[in-house]
């Protein structure tokens, strides 16, 4: 019985140590300088991403997966790749669509929310996305992580996302996996994987 | 006298037009003998299953597209959800024959005409049990219908492979809309393509396959 009880008790204790650790004051002033130092350098930024669509009623997760490419200072690009061909390009204010090699260049439904996000994507290569005006932010430690949650303050937004979550490797001090959560149970997880920061990528790839 | 001649001629020529145009909907088709009275569709009915589309929405000239994701979540009803490719929800249902429930919607979507409209495309997508009063054929198909409330629906069985091809969903005069479906082994439909004919809207789902 005791030795059940000190498994389970190292075992709580285990997964305590395993699960995120809030920072203290001195380590988000550290962490938020990193982040920055790292992000002034980044001219350009192209990564592959995995997107993982998970609805609590589904089965299984959806799986899409291509190429991200950020130029500064706010050139967007998600380039869809597998299980289709999709594009969708932010440049100067605009939503331009490449679908199957129909383009086009509407705003879509949410392109608003959208535009948002995606700002504090961009907001989180060029280092300036730690902006408490729009967002609660909390800040938290992993295995050799960090992790930074967003919960939207104005109530549109936060009809649509309830929080967004930005994990970055402590090392690199860049973001590695973006996790925006809807209301319910339900989330989009992209994974950041193979990045390439600094290599020369012209204008002309922005566009559709 | 000639001159009301040609009037009554102008009128009946009219009227034979008129009457022609309003013809019933299955003046093309060839009543035959009814062999079922009641007839199952093979798609969305396996619980198990996610069934997830890539779609494209046209609607009077605008294109929205997205990821259309339908789950049967009991005996009775399914789930909808409709997304971005990004992820973000537009519009989240749940549907029965009965019961129509709207779980979120973006605001920009949030229009009664649209609503009702993709309900009723929606609960006819996804209807499992069709009881059949008449039946018909023409050249390819099988034709059976079935009565729903004041209107009908005509579904059309291929007689080359016995596959569930098109679903008609009528007025006695008019068509409403159709669904075309593409299917490789009759359990899924690998293609879908909802088409309003009395207004500008096509809904086209092609199966999203997972890696």
């Amino acid at each position: 019985m005791k030795t059940k009880i000190a498994l389970l008790i190292l075992f709580i204790s285990g997964s305590l140590f395993a699960q995120e650790q809030k920072m203290s004051a001195a380590e988000i002033a550290q962490f938020k300088e990193d982040v920055n130092v790292v992000a002034k350098k980044i001219k350009t930024l192209s990564t592959d991403f995995f997107q993982y669509k998970h609805l609590d009623f589904l089965s299984k997760d959806i799986e899409t997966s291509g190429k991200m490419i950020f130029k500064e200072p706010a050139l967007l690009q998600w380039q869809y790749k597998k299980p289709y061909n999709y594009s969708i390009t932010f440049k100067n204010g605009k939503i331009l669509i490449n679908d199957e090699g129909k383009k086009s260049a509407v705003d879509i439904g949410n392109s608003k929310i959208f535009a948002r996000i995606n700002k504090l994507i961009v907001g989180s290569v060029s280092g300036n996305m730690f902006d408490d005006k729009e967002f609660t932010i909390s800040y938290f430690k992993l295995k050799g992580q960090n992790l930074a949650k967003f919960i939207p303050k104005d109530a549109t937004l936060k009809k649509y996302i309830k929080q967004i979550e930005l994990t970055f490797d402590k090392e690199e001090a860049t973001v590695v996996q973006v996790k925006l959560l809807e209301s319910s149970e339900d989330y989009t997880r992209i994974v950041l994987k193979n990045k390439v920061i600094n290599a020369k990528i012209d204008d002309s790839v922005f566009t559709n | 006298m000639q001159k009301s001649t040609i009037q009554f001629l102008l009128i009946n020529c009219f009227l034979a037009i008129v009457l022609i145009s309003c013809g019933s909907v299955t003046k093309n088709y060839t009543p035959k003998k009814l062999d079922k009275t009641s007839y199952t569709v093979p798609y969305f009915t396996d619980s198990k299953a996610d069934y997830v589309y890539k779609t494209n929405i046209s609607v009077y000239g605008n294109e929205l597209s997205g990821i259309f994701i339908a789950k049967k979540i009991n005996d009775t009803t399914h789930r909808v959800v409709f997304t971005t490719e990004f992820g973000n929800k537009l519009m989240d249902f749940e549907i029965s024959e009965t019961d129509f429930k709207v779980n979120s919607i973006v605001s920009e979507l949030d229009r009664k005409i649209l609503i009702h409209t993709l309900k009723e495309d929606f609960r006819l997508l996804l209807k499992k049990e069709y009881q059949i009063q008449e039946q018909f054929e023409n050249e390819s198909a099988d034709i059976y219908k079935s009565a729903d409330g004041k209107r009908d629906n005509y579904i059309f069985i291929s007689k080359k492979d016995q596959k569930l091809e098109k679903i008609v969903h009528a007025s006695k005069t008019k068509e409403k809309f159709t669904l075309l479906f593409n299917s490789e082994n009759n359990i899924f439909a690998e293609k879908i393509q909802i088409i309003h004919q009395n207004i500008k809207l096509k809904i086209d789902l092609q199966q999203l396959k997972s890696e």
